[in-house]
């Protein structure tokens, strides 16, 4: 399986989501799949994952919330709120849907940290949000670098004792890492999703359609690598290999599907990778810029 | 009729006790992920923090770098928030979409000019997108961008990407010129009851935006406050931070940013929120688009829930022209990085204005890594709690004293709320004649 996802061409990788998703939304106007609900939870997060999703361009948000699903709850953007936000949060449970979650759960202090809205006098927690929400769907899928291994917000000494959502539920959850998830792997993976089910994924529960590179194997400086030939600075146009690149290490697509309409990425901005979709960041991942590591 | 409002902020990780003990290159990316629809605004602040810290004066043609990224962040936050989230509250957006059901019927455009605008906020969303690519040319990607570092940027403008930019951002311009001026006036022109409610406390303070540059001079405004009918200068020895009403522990209940980091305390009794009460002068201070345009003489109609709107909807047309100099300024090829020695220890402070007011990072490094990282946001100057005088904060002040006309669908408040554009989810309680009526959910 591992095999065959990797041996693809770089060009068809490029296209999937945009054509997963076309298909999706083209099989939605013909009533060949229903139009599944979707329901988006903030948790304990930046919600720069729903930022990033509003970024995306063929596919984007628009054909989303329009051609491919039934948005029933989003913090951010819905236009309901306090009270009716929450009946529309709980009632949307009672029926079929596909659960995305963004940021991790906070579990200190019976998971006060993060208070997502009250419902019948009780606040509620993103520790009971997942544990309310989670089980009944038909998938969750975790979206961004916190929902997926607790991230930034778990990051030493952890003040909020936060974890991934998958640490709370018995469930499988399909983790999208990231920091933030780059649009195309959220909405290729959901097209995907309501077309065939669940991906093929990984040990690790992401998805091999946007999961399997290293970036380190189809980088445009490697030609640098291989030759020794070493930036001694953020700014240079070299390998930043000695800087502490990530990209040996980080298995994501950015060197081809780039960021913001392909228009750039990080090494794109000479500055090396973090690694921020890694299991392990930020603190793994850190010194994030050092000068010379050998 | 509101008789007193607490904001409550809800959510908690503790990023200043994260800091601690990493290398302080790394707080220029770690920052930004305290929020992910101005995660600039934190890269800039920490940016200047360590240049502070390590006395490094960056080159104009870094800051120009830097400065463009900042400002296409500006374009999107303020694109986003009219159309995405203070819209809605005004214009009727098609009931047949789950998302945008909605119970209140105080929709007061004829329907020709609803729907118009209700065009607008699907056609605003490739616009806000466009200013995000815009951003990525010299960012490399948007959220959590990593361009912007000490001495201004890693990146290099090319003959290319300047035109790049100069075509994305010229289409952005059109759009706000030709459509966001003219929606925001509509709906002021259908609200006016808005002009007279949402005021806050009245004090207004910028930290300086786009400004000071050696040849440009200020391009916006400066560091100001308003009050009690006078602008002067701002002094930062003046800002304090004040916890009484907040989960933290009351050791001390009022510092200044360098003097002490609060210790999280769920369990305080009396305290209602998160968020923090920063203060200046010991009053609580407005910051935000309509503080920014106050102070530089851009706009000075009033100080309410619908001058705020007005006032970030002329700040990002403010904003494309900004850009469009500094685009114009720069010199392709210009690669503004050193190899930066972090010292043993020292002491720095960023302060800048950002897309929603006032930002502030201060930073001490001893042993070489970071010892004490302390960070003020501008919504916790708006959405502060009550100080030890129980003085309401600025969100708090403009909430109180409101009428209500429904209480089932009390509108008002959110709509007040959203006008500060808060970066927090947070409660209203509505209370009349001294006992809790009910509890208002209002998030943004």
């Amino acid at each position: 399986m591992n095999q065959e996802n990797s041996s693809c061409s770089f060009l068809m990788k490029l296209e999937t989501a945009s054509m997963l998703f076309h298909r999706a939304a083209e099989a939605v106007r013909q009533k060949r799949i229903p139009k599944r609900n979707l329901i988006w939870l903030e948790l304990t997060g930046c919600a720069g994952n729903i930022i990033s999703l509003l970024d995306g361009a063929n596919p984007d948000f628009k054909g989303l919330v329009l051609r491919l699903v039934n948005l029933l709850y989003e913090n951010s953007l819905m236009a309901a709120e306090g009270g009716k936000a929450m009946e529309k949060l709980f009632s949307a449970a009672n029926g079929d849907y596909i659960l995305a979650v963004e940021g991790a759960v906070s579990t200190k202090d019976g998971g006060l940290y993060t208070v997502i809205g009250r419902w019948k006098g009780q606040p509620i927690t993103a520790a009971r949000a997942i544990q309310e929400f989670g089980p009944k769907a038909s998938y969750v899928i975790s979206v961004g670098t916190c929902a997926s291994d607790g991230g930034v917000s778990a990051a030493s000494p952890n003040p909020g004792e936060c974890v991934g959502i998958q640490s709370l539920l018995e469930r499988k959850v399909i983790k999208l890492p990231g920091c933030p998830c780059n649009p195309d792997w959220f909405l290729g993976t959901l097209a995907y999703t309501v077309l065939y089910g669940e991906p093929k994924l990984d040990g690790r529960q992401r998805p091999l359609l946007f999961y399997s590179t290293l970036i380190h194997d189809i980088c445009p400086r490697r030609p640098y690598f291989d030759q020794g030939i070493f930036a001694s600075k953020p700014g240079e146009k070299t390998c930043m290999f000695k800087l502490g690149c990530r990209g040996p290490v980080t298995r994501t697509d950015c060197p081809i599907r780039k960021w913001n309409n392909r228009v750039n990425w990080p090494i794109g901005d000479n500055s090396p990778c973090i690694g921020c979709a890694m299991f392990g960041f930020p603190d793994k991942m850190e010194p994030f810029i050092r000068y010379d590591v050998t | 009729m509101v008789a007193d409002a607490k904001t409550e902020g809800l959510l908690f990780r503790g990023f200043e006790k994260m800091l601690r003990g990493r290398s302080p290159f790394d707080a220029v990316y770690f920052t930004q992920r305290i929020c992910g629809i101005c995660s600039t605004a934190h890269s800039v602040a920490s940016s200047l923090a360590l240049e502070s810290a390590l006395g490094i004066i960056a080159p104009q043609q870094g800051r120009y770098l830097r400065d463009i990224i900042h400002g296409c962040e500006f374009l999107q936050n303020h694109i986003r928030h009219f159309y995405q989230y203070t819209i809605p509250d005004f214009v009727k957006l098609p009931q047949g979409n789950p998302l945008y059901e909605t119970v209140h019927n105080d929709f007061r455009l004829p329907k020709a000019k609803n729907d118009i605008i209700a065009q607008h906020y699907f056609d605003s969303l490739e616009i806000s997108c466009s200013a995000h690519e815009m951003l990525a040319v010299l960012g490399g990607k948007a959220p959590h961008n990593h361009g912007v570092f000490i001495g201004g940027a890693t990146s290099h403008a090319t003959p290319e990407a300047i035109s790049r930019m100069r075509s994305i951002l010229q289409n952005i311009r059109q759009f706000i010129c030709t459509k966001m001026v003219p929606d925001a006036c509509t709906v002021a022109e259908y609200y006016k009851d808005y002009f007279e409610i949402g005021r806050g406390c009245g004090n207004l303070l910028s930290f300086g935006c786009f400004n000071d540059y050696e040849r440009l001079g200020t391009l916006y405004v400066d560091p100001l406050v308003y009050s009690d009918g006078a602008v002067s200068g701002l002094d930062p020895s003046e800002i304090t931070e004040n916890i009484a009403s907040s989960w933290y522990a009351d050791s001390p209940a009022t510092y200044t940013p360098f003097q002490a980091i609060a210790e999280p305390d769920i369990k305080k009794g009396g305290a209602y929120s998160w968020i923090k009460a920063p203060r200046y002068k010991g009053l609580p201070f407005e910051v935000g688009p309509l503080a920014r345009m106050w102070l530089c003489g851009g706009y000075r109609n009033g100080i309410s829930a619908m001058d705020r709107n007005l006032a970030r909807v002329m700040e990002a047309k403010k904003v494309t022209e900004i850009l469009l100099v500094l685009l114009n300024s720069l010199i392709p090829g210009f690669c503004s990085q050193e190899v930066y020695q972090i010292p043993q220890s020292a002491l720095g402070a960023g302060m800048l204005d950002t897309t929603r007011g006032a930002l502030g990072h201060w930073i001490k490094i001893d042993g070489g890594v970071i010892a004490f990282y302390q960070i003020i946001t501008p919504s916790a100057w708006n959405l502060s709690t009550r100080s030890e005088d129980h003085l309401p904060g600025p969100g708090e002040a403009a909430l109180i004293g409101t009428a209500v006309r429904d209480t089932d669908h009390p509108v008002e408040l959110g709509r007040i709320i959203r006008s500060f554009d808060p970066c927090v989810s947070c409660a209203t309680h509505i209370y009349s004649k001294g006992s809790l009526i009910r509890t208002v959910q209002v998030m943004p």
